[in-house]
């Protein structure tokens, strides 16, 4: 790789660009942190001065006020079996689709895979119907059921993608010593997989974790909210207590940012993966 | 493979999952939406009205406006964002040092929910404490010391399209990731060649990306005609229905239970989805072929 050195106007301006759209996204993050340190009477002081202590308390505060601990809880079990079921089932549907063949796949891949473009957000009073026509208002796995199924078309997607590049020999091996269907899938394809898996798992994830308008739509009992639903009672719950409100808002967005920064370069081709193709 | 006859069976139910979920959340939603979209559906009774929902809505001057306001974050999303978006790919691709670092950085409001990123913003543009206005009366502007952004029928739209620009991290990831895959060759001959950098990256690694480039720019209108959390978080369509767009309108029928009439602009934006997809690919499609 070439590496230009030399100071021109280009790389000066390179620089302004990277740097200022840097600040631009990330800047308000860093003011919110430090405004979540400060007391009330600081906060409509200069926001960029040092708060005299830091108000840690602030956190437990939100955390107790906000109920913060029980809304985490749900967002995971709720994202994590959606997860686990979203792939189990489009693993199975996509391991159908690329290993075998049948006269309607295609047409089955193409409608289903048509799904991702359907702006979702348009079917929210059919889905508030279906869901009370099958009884699961206000229950996780209402909820659950509806994560699931909206990232089907993207999970199946990415995942026969992944099942077409696994070389056919290996699979061809195993049927010949007698393994049957129910072998292949679980003892050759998803180990192969395992790559593919995570990739549309992590997708799989984020999606439910930030998903906002569902959990509005279909939930309303404290017990069961979401993470996200929760934030938007935030500037009832915390009144004139900005600085609650902030810490919760901290709070809420930690678990992400860390998994993220653990995980970068699994999350990054994860989010990203459903748009290899239009 | 193909399908040995006692195997059939185990093939359907491999498929039955997934789509049994297809067209219980995507095939069924979709026909019921158009049904009850010509009804007076109220939750309770609902009665055939033929197209009184969509006339209704047309003429409804919350509705167009909620539909040019969709047009507006669609059209902001494709020639702003997502160009932005492509520069920083280009100089990002530099991989000079730090690259990773930068790309990390800018990538965060993508995996932050929209619902955090709303009161953040929210926060930001406060006529109290917010920090926009403590910028700006620092620096002399201290007509704005102060102003309520998202309160004011002149500013509000303008703020919550305007700082939806600085994400521009997700397109940005995509396009980088594909300038991975150009051939080390191409920047060998240019350098021969006596190529400045900026011309590397205009005449080179730019055409090389173009049909990911328009890729972003059907993401981006995607993304923003389903726009939600933003709009309801932080103005809930107001002042005056300034900000309204049409998943926010949406939901506001829902709420007073009109299902027929919600239903009609559910149907409306799925054809209008449909007709921005179809446009775009014609537009692109020439593009590439020239």
């Amino acid at each position: 790789m070439t590496k230009d050195n030399s100071l021109n106007f280009y790389s000066i301006f390179k620089w302004v660009i990277i740097i200022s759209f840097v600040v631009y996204a990330v800047f308000p993050f860093l003011w919110l942190v430090l405004a979540s340190l400060k007391t009330n009477a600081e906060l409509l002081d200069n926001p960029f001065k040092l708060p005299k202590v830091f108000q840690f308390q602030n956190y437990s505060n939100a955390i107790q006020e906000a109920g913060l601990i029980q809304l985490i809880i749900n967002s995971l079990v709720i994202s994590t079996c959606a997860t686990f079921l979203n792939i189990l089932f489009a693993s199975m549907c996509a391991f159908a689709i690329a290993r075998h063949i049948f006269w309607w796949k295609n047409v089955l891949f193409l409608m289903i895979t048509a799904g991702i473009l359907v702006p979702l957000n348009a079917l929210i009073i059919p889905y508030y119907a279906i869901i009370n026509f099958l009884n699961l208002y206000d229950t996780r796995l209402g909820l659950i059921l509806v994560y699931c199924a909206v990232g089907l078309p993207v999970s199946t997607f990415i995942l026969t993608e992944f099942f077409r590049g696994i070389p056919k020999e290996i699979e061809e091996a195993s049927y010949l010593d007698g393994c049957n269907f129910v072998a292949r899938y679980f003892r050759i394809m998803l180990p192969l997989a395992l790559p593919g898996l995570a990739t549309a798992g992590t997708f799989q994830f984020i999606l439910c974790w930030n998903e906002f308008i569902y959990a509005m739509l279909l939930t309303s009992s404290t017990e069961i909210r979401t993470i996200q639903f929760g934030i938007s009672y935030f500037t009832n719950e915390f009144f004139s207590d900005y600085v609650g409100m902030f810490a919760a808002v901290v709070v809420s967005i930690l678990p992400s940012i860390t998994v993220f920064i653990l995980f970068q370069e699994r999350v990054i081709t994860g989010l990203t993966a459903g748009s290899v193709k239009g | 493979m193909k399908i040995k006859k006692d195997e059939v069976g185990w093939l359907l139910l491999f498929i039955a999952p997934t789509l049994i979920l297809f067209t219980l959340f995507f095939i069924l939603p979709i026909l019921f939406l158009l049904a009850s979209s010509f009804t007076n559906w109220d939750g309770i009774d609902a009665e055939f009205v033929g197209f009184e929902n969509y006339i209704k809505l047309f003429n409804k001057k919350s509705f167009v406006r909620a539909i040019t306001n969709n047009l507006y974050w669609c059209i902001t999303a494709a020639l702003i964002t997502v160009p932005l978006g492509l520069i920083i790919a280009l100089l990002l691709s530099h991989r000079s040092r730090g690259w990773k670092v930068f790309r990390t950085v800018l990538f965060v409001p993508q995996v932050v929910s929209s619902a955090a990123i709303a009161m953040l913003w929210a926060a930001v543009f406060n006529a109290e404490y917010g920090l926009l206005n403590f910028i700006l009366d620092n620096i002399g502007l201290s007509d704005y010391k102060n102003h309520n952004w998202l309160g004011n029928v002149r500013t509000a739209n303008a703020a919550l399209i305007g700082f939806s620009l600085c994400y521009v991290g997700y397109f940005m990831v995509i396009m980088l990731a594909k300038t991975a895959s150009i051939s080390e060759d191409y920047y060998d001959a240019a350098k021969i060649d006596g190529a400045s950098q900026i011309q590397k990256d205009f005449y080179i690694t730019a055409p090389l990306i173009k049909s990911t480039f328009f890729l972003c720019i059907i993401l981006a209108v995607i993304f923003n005609l389903r726009q939600f959390e933003y709009v309801y978080l932080m103005t809930a369509g107001g002042p005056a229905n300034k900000t309204q767009v049409l998943v926010v309108y949406i939901w506001n029928e829902l709420t007073v239970q009109r299902l027929g009439r919600g239903s009609a602009a559910g149907v409306i934006m799925i054809a209008l989805g449909a007709m921005l997809l179809l446009l775009l690919r014609r537009i692109l499609k020439s593009e590439t072929y020239n």
